[in-house]
């Protein structure tokens, strides 16, 4: 008792010790250390990536003792040809979040498909990767938001021209489901956006805006 | 987020083989996968399925095409395909507004026309998480929304004790086209289509798939409406909705999610059958409409009462 006693002790003197100079000081070194650690495995990661998408499918092996009931499937994601083996009850989502490493489609409604943010494409058509099992999506052709910014897609400058989100958690499904319609409809109204759009949720209330950025899109896109 | 429990998953090549595995055991059809997954995610049903089985593995299940007077809709022709069809639209009105009008687009890209009309109801005893009410539609003895929270549901009484609805946008649009729903089995009238059997909404056998929906052409002069109130406009389920094909001495109207199965208005088509559209007659047929409907205990669903008339005196003035 006594013991615990002392080291509560310590522990405020500890605290009253520490200047709001030092502790910000501190903080600011971890803060710092953590950005470049990110940032030099962003850029690794890219490189793997790359790899992948020039050469051979990658393939993963299945380790666990399940692996038997594994299914190989190869897919197409954002041009990379990839090789996995999946559980029955793997969604998309949970396979390219977390095999292939791709962190865009998002979990908002908890995978009842109500608020649009995991949207991908697939095939030519925005779909739900929450509810898209990973076993049916052999030979599919997927593409998500990183493979629309790699490929410097109008749709990423008219969103931040036109200030198209505020937190930017809902924002990878808009701008797939966006891309997906300019692939159909390259010359959209307003309204077919609105229209288009109308599966996704921003709980920061950005609506007003997406439909100006996808239109304004669509016309630097015709004039590519 | 809940991860989906184990199950097995087969890519049926047939109808034949589909409905062999549907037979031996606990397994349940995925089309689009939009309602299933969704139902097995949050474990809503008492028996979670051991296998499911793929129906898009079976080829030519996906077409929309005219002949012998008559549209036929392939099983899983995604409801996005159904509702940007020309022929839909110009023919067959009411289908396509109402396949423009389900759910949100990306579920409209995956959902499929079978799964719409066979989904589960939305009750919300029935879907809590955990399979945590033990309803009658469930099997159990008692319906929770008869005295709790009920202000979406029926307004047309019970059917087995159960007062949830259907929430399907597409079947009173082929109730009201006078549709028929092939299965690998028979050829079933819309109308009769639906009924209670837990935990389903449908009248079909446990190995029994929906495998076309043929919908007969209008005759000229024949207009068909279909309208549908939501709490939002783009990606709800419908509190009420509206379907009618009036003209030339001819009138069927069918609301939805007021009653457990799609609800043709009889009274409505006698009041509205051979007259002139207009203001009035579609409002009398909307009050006719109603004549039978009652709220439930707590009167929280009242509502929906005033909402079904306006909805059919739309629906009719659609037809104009």
């Amino acid at each position: 008792m006594s013991e615990t006693k002392k080291t509560d002790d310590e522990t405020k003197k500890e605290i009253s010790n520490l200047s709001r100079r030092k502790f910000l000081k501190d903080a600011g070194l971890v803060i710092g250390g953590t950005t470049v650690g990110s940032m030099a495995f962003a850029s690794g990661a890219e490189a793997q990536q790359q790899e992948k998408g020039d050469n051979a499918p990658s393939e993963t092996t299945p380790t666990s003792a399940q692996s038997e009931c594994r299914a190989p499937i190869e897919l197409t994601v954002n041009g990379g040809r990839y090789r996995y083996h999946v559980e029955p009850n793997w969604t998309l989502r949970q396979l390219l979040r977390d095999e292939v490493g791709l962190t865009s489609p998002k979990d908002w409604c908890g995978g009842m498909g109500a608020c649009g943010s995991c949207t991908v494409i697939m095939n030519g058509r925005p779909v739900l990767s929450c509810l898209t099992l990973a076993i049916e999506c052999n030979g599919a052709i997927i593409e998500t938001a990183e493979g629309i910014a790699k490929t410097k897609h109008p749709i990423i400058d008219s969103y931040i021209k036109w200030n198209a989100f505020q937190c930017g958690y809902c924002t990878p499904g808009f701008v797939t489901t966006a891309k997906a319609l300019l692939d159909r409809n390259p010359n959209p109204t307003e309204e077919d956006v609105r229209d288009a759009l109308g599966g996704n949720l921003c709980r920061c209330g950005t609506y007003q805006q997406h439909p100006k950025a996808v239109v304004d899109a669509a016309e630097a896109l015709r004039q590519k | 987020m809940k991860t989906i429990k184990r199950f097995e998953h087969i890519n049926a090549k047939t109808i034949d083989e589909a409905a062999s595995i549907l037979k031996a055991g606990n397994a349940s059809i995925l089309a689009g996968g939009t309602d299933i997954l969704g139902a097995m995610r949050f474990e809503i049903l008492p028996d979670y399925p051991e296998i499911l089985v793929n129906l898009k593995s079976i080829p030519d299940m996906e077409y929309i095409r005219e002949e012998g007077g008559m549209l036929k809709i392939g099983a899983l022709t995604r409801l996005e395909d159904i509702a940007k069809s020309n022929v839909v639209q110009a023919k067959y009105t009411a289908l396509a507004e109402a396949a423009h009008r389900t759910a949100s687009p990306h579920i409209r890209e995956m959902g499929t026309i079978s799964g719409n009309i066979c989904q589960f109801t939305r009750c919300w005893y029935f879907r809590l998480p955990d399979n945590r009410f033990d309803c009658v539609r469930k099997g159990g003895k008692k319906c929770y929304a008869m005295t709790g929270e009920n202000r979406y549901h029926s307004i047309f009484g019970a059917v087995k004790g159960c007062v949830a609805v259907n929430p399907s946008d597409t079947a009173p649009a082929l109730v009201a086209l006078n549709a028929k729903i092939k299965t690998n089995k028979r050829t079933i009238d819309a109308e009769q289509f639906w009924d209670m059997v837990k935990p389903g909404s449908t009248i079909l056998e446990a190995d029994e798939i929906v495998t076309e929906i043929q919908v007969p052409t209008p005759a000229k002069g024949l207009k068909s409406s279909f309208i549908k109130f939501a709490i939002r406009k783009s990606i709800d389920f419908p509190i009420v909705n509206c379907a009618a094909m009036i003209g030339k001495g001819e009138a069927r109207i069918c609301l939805n999610a007021v009653h457990n199965k799609p609800y043709r208005c009889i009274n409505a088509e006698d009041v509205i059958r051979g007259k002139s559209i207009n203001e009035s007659s579609a409002d009398a047929a909307g009050a006719a409409a109603i004549e039978k409907a009652k709220t439930l205990p707590g009167d929280r669903n009242k509502w929906k009462i005033q909402l079904a008339r306006t909805m059919v005196k739309r629906a009719i003035l659609g037809c104009a």
